[in-house]
């Protein structure tokens, strides 16, 4: 038994001892006969839950959170001019949130005990911090405003303690993850390990609200399903591995066995963002009957007919809920990524896509990364093999973006949006946008039997270019 | 007053004997955690470790149901018995001892017999189902596996997985007429419905040229003429297990592998290592054709069992490595099939979106679920938990669970068995797509070279490696990278393989006490005691020897015996061989250990040798591998003969 494994039993032997004499440190118990656990709700006079991802303010009249138990609301951190976000560690001990002590102060990253409801700031800083995110370890995910937006970072050193908590020195160590010329908020951390967030796409360009996932190290970005369309924002990951969001005013899912959204067949409605699935299966919602009214929360058990009302505040939205309950640990993500300050990308065919594949093989692939002044800068072209494969050195942890380029130099298909591959990344895919539903072929790509070698677009060799695109700083 | 006074004095007993089970069960809690403290257990990384005591399980592998539907029969393999149930009651009837590792049961069409196959002991058992006794043991070829009977009686057939052939025996004296050449690692047998045809799958791909797509095949035997009629390909599959028809014949389904060994394994998400798949055949989808059954973020690791309802209304395939049951809906899939435009493939594959429109459940059943059979009227599935120890049964009218039968007492999960069941299950990688066991089929290897991230994409291509006997061989990696098991299935493996958070320090230490103890089986080419065929011994000589044929002196690093010494034929040390190709970072590899070497074809670190004999007339142009060049092609074959002992 390590010591882990050694603390845990002593903590599980503490932790039967207590009750039986006569304590208990459980903040979810609840005597409503309704609500199984005590909810967290963020109250705002007025909601803009896209303004964050066009670099606004989402409350631009303040937000309380409120802490609900048995029935009645109070504010949960009532000495502070704004709180909002609320996040349950997974075993309910804790809450991060994001907010303001006083008026004047951007927002910041908050962490309090829901038994003592004791206070330390996790994240400061001279810019708004907001949508915190409990990662395992020790670690927290949250959007941090820049100069290009709100992007995501990642605090806290790796603990090999799994069910860690935050270290106090956790905003010392902070990383960056997304590295877009457009705004990224975090939504949810699904089981898998993977970060689930926000942006408009085409990702880095667009304005349409869409869901993309990272890994916790920044690495494989990609959209969660290639059927954009309408805004789609407010994931949260159910118990079934199911994403839950909110399409246009309706809500709608992501299922694994889908490549497309399916619909929610909820009550109608108009419904804000993020919900909470309950431990019976009903889900809390922030719902609205229409335009000038306010979002009150509700709760719904999916297959019934109609919301059945928890709370509402006049002259309020309550929106984002969370349950004060444990829940299930994501998985941690080992990181793999090398010590480098360059990127490796290998496609398998190009020649695939969603949009349709080409019916003939690109000549070339051009490479375009962007300059801090949103200038889009060339990085030269490499060979595209005979069966579409292509094997690249990219510059790391900026926006880039390829075009496939025909004999004559013409673009035959080209990104509309940027991603970016973070340091040491070596990544694959199966082709240009192919949807997550495209697996990959199994035979050797063309360009490795050619060269293993991968083709320098990075800029290091060619003067000036490289240090034109810089990567963005907080 | 007299009731609630009542209700008082018991809650009060009742706290008394809480706050007495929570004192004693906290101090058992803080007595396992120090316990280590006073009782350190054994390091995984020493070899010498000593095993704990053994708990004997039975480890079901396959059911059957008889033809009148009033008994299910239980393959057992660990603890080498048929196990009989009542059918309906699920009361045990008797317990049967047959030989050793038995892998395959069928039952005579008449379900007077019941035959069970013997790996270890190359045997087949005949048990007599009114008496439920062992009538005739019947020696057989080279681990054989998969049986069935023709439908007159007349005739046996036996899949032996390492002669890779099946052997057509007597039915009545167990005398073998002949051999059919079948796939590679030939193991599971399917009568068709009409009884014209059987139809072989393989476990191992079939010889290929090197980096190119494994080949696989169904073989079918014309079962009146005992003759290969036909090889279905199945192109880019690497181990193929069940396979199961419709009752009307109109319908074949085999479960199957499809990796992507060529493809650098960076990352698991869209189908990176392997696609889990059904290759479907019969008149009701003309040419055959490949359905996945993954979905984008959940896989169905392993697919091993298929069974048709009765009714051909569903398909349902045991996923070993997911420890689930899939159900599918056969008008949906044909209508998929019909609705869709076939690749040029003739593979779906590629599409991790297409098993919604036909897979219509995942039941979650026990720990590596493998043989599958309906009861009678269909309602019920019996499913064989192997590691577990149970039989689940489903009700295939809810698609759920109904009742676990145990097949022992529950009883305390040994190390070994619970390193197994990490071994065998895919809950630790990304999305649940690989274990241990997708490329060390059943604890082996899989024939196959992979691409690994680390060392670069296209660098350092490694052919997989046969696990029994790894005990007291390291370094581990061709390049002798990582100094014992518990560094090369720990962190690297989280990291580059799983690429999602793994076991923890315990687990890692189960499981690799179980690789390290993984038995060998009998070596086929080894005579009884000592003895040694003539070209055995000839071949012997030619390892050992000091000189060549010209009577120069052969320097002791460049002899046979030298590199591959010891009872595993590895010195564990690294050398330059001469078969560094450009691809590969250093040209330093480790000597190869020679347990079992006649079954794990292909050979070098690169696999880039087919055959024993291509090391030597293709890859040793220097005499950099040993001095073999003066060698004539007889002597080589002595040479092979001997290797072949080891």
């Amino acid at each position: 038994m390590n010591m882990a494994a050694r603390v845990l039993a002593i903590a599980a032997s503490a932790a039967l001892l207590l009750p039986a004499c006569g304590f208990t440190s459980n903040p979810a118990q609840s005597s409503s006969p309704n609500i199984v656990a005590d909810i967290i709700v963020t109250s705002t006079p007025v909601y803009r839950p896209l303004a964050a991802l066009r670099g606004q303010e989402r409350f631009p009249q303040g937000a309380q959170l409120l802490l609900i138990h048995a029935g009645k609301a109070e504010p949960l951190v009532p000495g502070f001019a704004a709180s909002a976000d609320a996040n349950i560690s997974f075993d309910a001990s804790t809450m991060l949130f994001s907010g303001k002590q006083n008026a004047g102060d951007p927002w910041q990253i908050w962490e309090i005990t829901l038994a003592s409801h004791s206070l330390r700031r996790v994240i400061a800083g001279a810019t708004d911090a907001i949508r915190p995110l409990y990662l395992p370890a020790g670690r927290l995910v949250y959007a941090q405003r820049t100069a290009q937006g709100f992007q995501l970072d990642i605090a806290g050193k790796e603990s090999t303690w799994l069910s860690a908590p935050i270290d106090a020195q956790a905003g010392t160590t902070t990383l960056a993850l997304s590295y877009l010329p457009a705004s990224a908020i975090p939504a949810d951390v699904l089981l898998d390990g993977r970060i689930l967030f926000e942006s408009g796409f085409p990702l880095g360009s667009g304005s349409t609200p869409e869901m993309f996932l990272m890994y916790s190290d920044g690495s494989g970005v990609e959209s969660y399903r290639c059927d954009h369309g309408q805004a789609r924002w407010g994931g949260t990951q159910l118990a079934s591995g199911d994403v839950v969001f909110t399409h246009g005013p309706t809500l709608a899912r992501f299922a694994s066995p889908l490549a497309h959204e399916a619909p929610v067949a909820a009550p109608h409605a108009e419904y804000a963002g993020a919900i909470a699935e309950t431990a019976s299966g009903a889900w809390l919602v922030s719902a609205k009957s229409g335009a000038g009214t306010h979002y009150s929360l509700a709760s719904w058990k999916p297959g019934s007919a109609a919301l059945q009302p928890v709370l509402s505040k006049s002259g309020n939205d309550l929106v984002e809920p969370v349950l004060i309950a444990s829940r299930t640990r994501p998985k941690r993500h080992p990181s793999a990524l090398h010590d480098w300050n360059y990127a490796n990308m290998l496609v398998l065919d190009a020649r695939q896509s969603r949009a349709g594949d080409l019916k003939a093989t690109p000549a070339a692939v051009q490479l375009e990364t962007m300059d801090t002044k949103g200038h889009g800068v060339a990085m030269g072209t490499a060979p595209v093999e005979a069966d579409g494969s292509f094997f690249v050195k990219v510059p790391a942890d900026q926006p880039i973006r390829f075009a496939l380029l025909d004999q004559k130099g013409a673009v035959m298909r080209q990104e509309h949006g940027w991603f970016w591959i973070r340091r040491g990344e070596q990544r694959i895919c199966v082709g240009c946008h192919t949807g997550p539903e495209r697996a990959s072929e199994n035979r050797v790509p063309a360009v490795l039997l050619r060269t293993t070698t991968p083709f320098d677009l990075s800029g290091a060799s060619v003067a000036g270019s490289a240090q034109q695109a810089t990567p963005r700083g907080n | 007053m007299k009731l609630r006074g009542t209700c008082q004095l018991n809650r009060n007993h009742l706290r008394t004997i809480v706050v007495a089970g929570l004192t004693a069960a906290a101090t058992v809690l803080c007595g396992l955690a120090l316990w280590p403290a006073f009782n350190p257990p054994a390091r995984a990384d020493e070899d010498d470790a000593v095993l704990p005591r053994q708990i004997d399980y039975d480890s079901p592998l396959e059911v059957l149901i008889s033809p009148d539907g009033a008994r299910l029969y239980v393959l057992c393999q660990q603890s080498e018995t048929v196990r009989v149930f009542n059918a309906i009651t699920n009361a045990p009837i008797k317990t049967i001892a047959v030989g050793r590792v038995p892998r395959g049961i069928a039952l005579s069409y008449s379900g007077d017999r019941l035959f069970v196959t013997n790996t270890w002991d190359d045997t087949l058992s005949v048990i007599d189902t009114r008496t439920l006794s062992v009538i005739a043991t019947w020696n057989v070829g080279a681990e054989p596996s998969g049986v069935v009977e023709d439908r007159a009686g007349d005739r046996l057939f036996v899949a032996n997985r390492i002669s890779s052939d099946v052997a057509v025996l007597d039915a009545h004296t167990g005398m073998e007429q002949k051999r059919l050449l079948a796939g590679r690692g030939a193991s599971y047998l399917t009568l068709s419905p009409d009884g014209s045809r059987i139809y072989c799958t393989h476990v191992y791909p079939n010889p290929s040229d090197h980096r190119t797509a494994p080949e696989s095949e169904i073989s079918v035997i014309d079962t009146k003429r005992a003759v290969v009629v036909d090889r279905i390909p199945l192109h880019a599959i690497a181990g193929a297990f069940h396979l199961a028809f419709s009752a009307d014949g109109r319908l074949g389904a085999v479960a199957e592998y499809h990796p992507k060994n060529l493809v650098p394994l960076a990352h698991l998400e869209h189908g990176g290592a392997f696609a889990y798949t059904l290759t479907l055949i019969g008149t009701d989808v003309g040419k055959p054709v490949e359905v996945p059954l993954d979905e984008l973020e959940r896989y169905a690791s392993q697919p091993f069992g298929v069974a048709f309802a009765p009714d051909k209304s569903r398909i349902y395939v045991t996923i070993g490595g997911s420890e689930c049951v899939i159900a599918i809906d056969v008008t949906r899939l044909l209508h998929f099939i019909a609705a869709h435009p076939r690749p040029v493939s003739g593979s779906f594959a590629q599409d991790l979106a297409a098993s919604s429109n036909y897979v219509i459940a995942r039941i979650p059943v026990g720990h590596n679920p493998r043989g599958l059979g309906f009861s009678r009227d269909g309602r019920k599935l019996f499913v064989a938990n192997r590691l577990e120890d149970t039989i689940s049964v489903i009700d295939t009218r809810t698609n759920r669970v109904a009742n676990t039968i145990p097949l022992a007492e529950p009883n305390a999960i040994s190390v070994m068995r619970y390193g197994e069941q990490t071994f065998y299950s895919a809950r630790h990688s990304f999305q649940g797509q690989i274990s241990c066991s997708s490329c060390h089929i059943d604890s082996t290897f899989d024939g196959l070279t992979w691409d690994l991230e680390p060392d670069g994409f296209g660098r350092d291509v490694v052919d997989n490696k046969m696990l029994e006997g790894v005990k007291g061989i390291g370094p581990y990696k061709w390049n002798g990278g990582n100094p014992d098991l518990p560094t090369e299935c720990g962190p690297r493996t989280e990291k580059y393989f799983w690429r999602s958070e793994q076991y923890d320090d315990l687990t890692l230490a189960d499981l690799t006490l179980y690789i390290r103890n993984m038995r060998t089986r009998p070596n086929r080419w080894k005579l009884a005691g000592r003895e040694m065929t003539p070209a055995q011994e000839r071949g012997k000589a030619l390892f050992e020897r000091a000189q060549d044929k010209f009577g120069k002196p052969i320097a002791e690093v460049n002899r046979c015996s030298y590199c591959h010494s010891g009872p595993k034929g590895t010195n564990r040390l690294l050398f330059d061989v001469g078969t560094r190709k450009a691809t590969d970072n250093g040209s330093l590899l480790k000597s190869a250990p020679l347990t079992e070497i006649a079954l794990t074809a292909p050979y070098l670190h690169d696999g880039s040798a087919r055959t024993l004999e291509e090391i030597w007339t293709v890859y040793n142009p220097e005499d950099k591998h040993g001095r073999t060049n003066d060698l004539t092609k007889d002597e080589l074959n002595d040479l092979i003969e001997y290797l072949r002992t080891r």
